[in-house]
């Protein structure tokens, strides 16, 4: 079934605040889903992955310890999530030359997003890779190498990020996501957390109503 | 020409600390820059053609109609489904499941195989599914008062009360009108480099004038039936001044906080038009004259503003007081006239005055509406090098209204905005009443700046905000606003959103004026009913003559 992104950044958002995450990083796993859906990747479904992996955990428990040095976190895994908006936060570093490696990183595809933002400012293009994937983005558009297995891999023993020299055969953006029905309803699931249950009084307060509208 | 007599004037940007405030805000009129003004320029601009391709309307008034408007180079079609709706289901509420009317503004011009997938989901609003071929999808109910009596009038053979139209102002209103990839309707991004869908929500208004021409066209259909040879024909001056109504909920009020850029770039751009027009060193006698008369007309379009909330009656009271006592004969040009307003009007009186500025200056304001758009990718990445000195800064003075707000008030955060189960939509509730601080959503900026700086206060000031937002992730969607505020001055509502005393109407007349809406008839503190393209020409009658002054009565018709 296709979806619209603004549905897919939409039910993301949801989901992520459902699971636990603070908005902020809500707000990344949102957009980040958004992005590689529009590429036809399954941001979607890695996502619903991550948040029933990681569902309810502390994020400083899966953050880097530290932006020196290689990545790692207090847990064993990091977030890609939380590891791929302190890349991004830290996009300077990688204009000097620097490579970023983060150690166990789950889910390395979700990492990508967070590169083309992290390109974007540094108006240029940053390539992530792990195991044989390797995707570079100018922020824009996307170059893909790897087979698709590795590529959706739930773990990334070492992941690097750095500014490289350009992109060849980069793929564009479509405007359109698809999204399988169960990975939808796995994320609905998550969603739903975040809404109130409707009681009379909030039914009638809340919304504001109470005075006739049929006339 | 107006370039040379702005030479050696500067006239600076009006304070976002003041333009910012929700009652203000709540004061906006519409102006030259507002959506459906623009659209209704550029489609006489472009002399698009209209055509009605399909009214398979029956007896009952069920059935589908499509209007096509072609622009010189595309073509949209509003399908309309027109239902027979018993009238215990007929409610404006987010939660109704049925309705008189619903439509869809499709890309083109749709196929039989369209109008039969189309038939099957549009009519169920979002218990349907549409796709990229879709731009929009809306429902309308009636206007059971004038329906009513504009079908009964024309049957026998009458024209309708035209106090009785004035009164209430349109035969259908809008209850919901999506766009931007709801239901599955294609994105934004799929249609934002159309020109003609560059300005914010042209879609959303191009669907809401071919549906004032579906409804006027809905009506006579249902007279014919009653009334037979004697029907009369409605008449164009009569009809002209039906708009289509709208039925505003909270589920409207957190835009404008969950599209910062979006939203500074509207203000913006009215703010520009403001400065740029009392920058003007002096004014052309004909310059005077089109103000003098707008501003007649807009005291007119006052007078024929009813209300019954109180609220508003206060407002227009005011309105009513402040156009009167304005000076028409000030021999200074328009910034002195603007000061003198800022120091003797109302909010709502000057609000009114900034809008009709701008219109003797289209040729120097109006192509700002080419500005309003907002592509939020650059500004979503968080800057992490900057130091938590310069957000500090940033804090103090962006938010210092907030760093000045006693948050463990009860009363300044006795609101939450939340998200029902039922239909998903945007609720304001009781923090301390009802059980739903867990489910808060992020709409109280000031607090939760309020929190950062609170959190930043021991951390050093040359440490970047990517070593603090490690440590504390909690504070990353607040630190986002921030930046974004530093660099776009009119994004953030500077007010207290969860205050006991927040009016969520200030939020919904604010958005509903840069529409173009006029005629606020708040129902309630957080639901409002308005009226678009009231006195609007219909898609035949569209000129460069016709197409932009529209919104204010001609002050022959105030009989």
């Amino acid at each position: 079934m296709t979806f619209s992104l603004n549905e897919i950044e939409a039910m993301s958002k949801r989901a992520a605040r459902g699971a636990g995450l603070p908005w902020g990083l809500c707000e990344e796993a949102a957009k980040g889903t958004r992005w590689l859906a529009s590429f036809g990747l399954p941001g979607p479904a890695l996502l619903a992955d991550l948040l029933e992996l990681n569902d309810r955990l502390p994020p400083v428990d899966l953050s880097p310890i530290s932006l020196s040095g290689d990545w790692r976190a207090p847990a064993g895994r990091l977030s890609p999530l939380i590891a791929g908006s302190a890349m991004s936060d830290s996009a300077m570093r990688m204009d000097q030359g620097d490579t970023i490696t983060m150690v166990n990183v789950s889910f390395p595809l979700l990492v990508v997003p967070f590169a083309s933002g992290a390109a974007l400012r540094l108006q240029g293009a940053v390539t992530v890779e792990w195991g044989d994937v390797h995707l570079t983005t100018d922020g824009l558009n996307l170059c893909i190498q790897g087979p698709d297995a590795a590529l959706n891999a739930a773990h990334a023993n070492s992941l690097r990020c750095f500014a490289s020299a350009g992109m060849t055969a980069p793929k564009a953006p479509v405007v359109r996501g698809t999204l399988d029905s169960d990975v939808a309803a796995r994320l609905n699931a998550f969603a739903h957390r975040t809404y109130a249950p409707a009681t009379e009084q909030s039914r009638l307060l809340g919304a504001g109503a109470g005075l006739s509208d049929n006339d | 020409m107006t370039q040379e007599r702005q030479a050696g004037r500067h006239v600076p940007l009006r304070d976002p600390r003041d333009v910012m405030r929700l009652a203000r805000l709540g004061a906006l009129h519409q102006s030259r820059l507002s959506f459906m003004r623009i659209l209704t320029r550029r489609m006489a601009r472009e002399n698009w053609r209209f055509n009605r391709t399909a009214f398979e309307i029956n007896t009952q008034g069920v059935g589908h109609a499509v209007y096509t408007a072609h622009t010189p180079t595309r073509s949209y079609s509003l399908v309309a489904f027109a239902h027979d709706l018993p009238p215990e289901q007929r409610s404006d509420r987010v939660i109704a499941t049925a309705w008189d009317a619903t439509f869809t503004l499709f890309d083109g011009v749709p196929t039989a195989d369209d109008i039969t997938r189309l038939s099957q989901n549009v009519p169920l609003q979002e218990a349907g599914r549409v796709s990229q071929t879709e731009l929009s999808v809306s429902r309308a109910n009636r206007s059971v008062r004038l329906w009513e009596h504009v079908v009964a009038s024309l049957a026998a053979g009458d024209q309708p009360d035209m106090a009785r139209i004035k009164a209430v102002g349109y035969l259908m209103r809008t209850t919901a009108v999506y766009g931007s990839g709801k239901l599955g309707a294609a994105d934004r991004e799929m249609i934002a480099d159309r020109p003609e869908f560059n300005p914010p929500f042209q879609v959303e208004m191009l669907s809401v004038f071919l549906t004032r021409a579906f409804v006027r066209d809905l009506v006579q259909h249902m007279a014919n039936t009653r009334g037979g040879d004697q029907t009369a024909t409605l008449d164009g001056n009569i009809s002209r001044h039906m708009g289509i109504g709208n039925s505003t909920g909270l589920g409207m009020a957190p835009f404008l906080l969950n599209h910062p850029v979006l939203f500074n770039n509207w203000v913006a751009a009215r703010e520009e038009a403001l400065a740029r027009v009392r920058a003007i060193k002096a004014a052309r006698d004909g310059e005077i004259t089109l103000f003098e008369q707008m501003l007649d007309r807009s005291a007119l379009s006052a007078q024929q503003w009813h209300s019954d909330h109180p609220i508003q009656i206060k407002k227009l009271a005011q309105l009513r007081a402040d156009l009167d006592s304005t000076d028409l004969r000030a021999p200074d040009p328009w910034d002195t006239l603007y000061l003198w307003a800022e120091a003797n009007l109302s909010l709502e009186g000057q609000e009114c005055l900034a809008s009709l500025l701008l219109e003797p200056y289209g040729a120097l304001v109006d192509e700002l509406s080419e500005h309003m758009a907002a592509d939020n990718t650059p500004t979503f990445r968080i800057a992490g090098a900057m130091t938590l000195g310069a957000l500090r800064g940033i804090l103090e003075t962006d938010y210092g209204w907030a760093l000045n707000t006693d948050w463990s008030a009860p009363e300044n955060r006795a609101r939450a905005w939340y998200v029902s189960e039922e239909k998903l939509e945007p609720r304001l509730g009781d923090r301390f009443k009802e059980a739903i601080e867990d489910y808060e959503q992020p709409l109280a900026p000031g607090r939760d700046a309020a929190t950062l700086f609170a959190a930043i206060a021991h951390w050093p000031d040359d440490t970047p905000v990517a070593e603090f937002l490690l440590r504390h992730p909690e504070h990353r969607h607040i630190l986002r606003r921030a930046q974004i505020v530093n660099r776009a001055p009119y994004a953030e509502i500077r007010d207290n959103t969860i205050a006991e005393t927040v009016l969520p109407i200030d939020m919904l007349r604010c958005k509903l004026a840069f529409f173009g809406a006029s005629h606020f008839d708040p129902r309630s503190d957080r639901w409002v009913r308005i009226c678009m393209y009231g006195g609007a020409p219909f898609p035949e009658d569209l000129c460069p003559d016709t197409a932009d002054t529209w919104v204010y009565p001609q002050l022959e018709d105030d009989t």
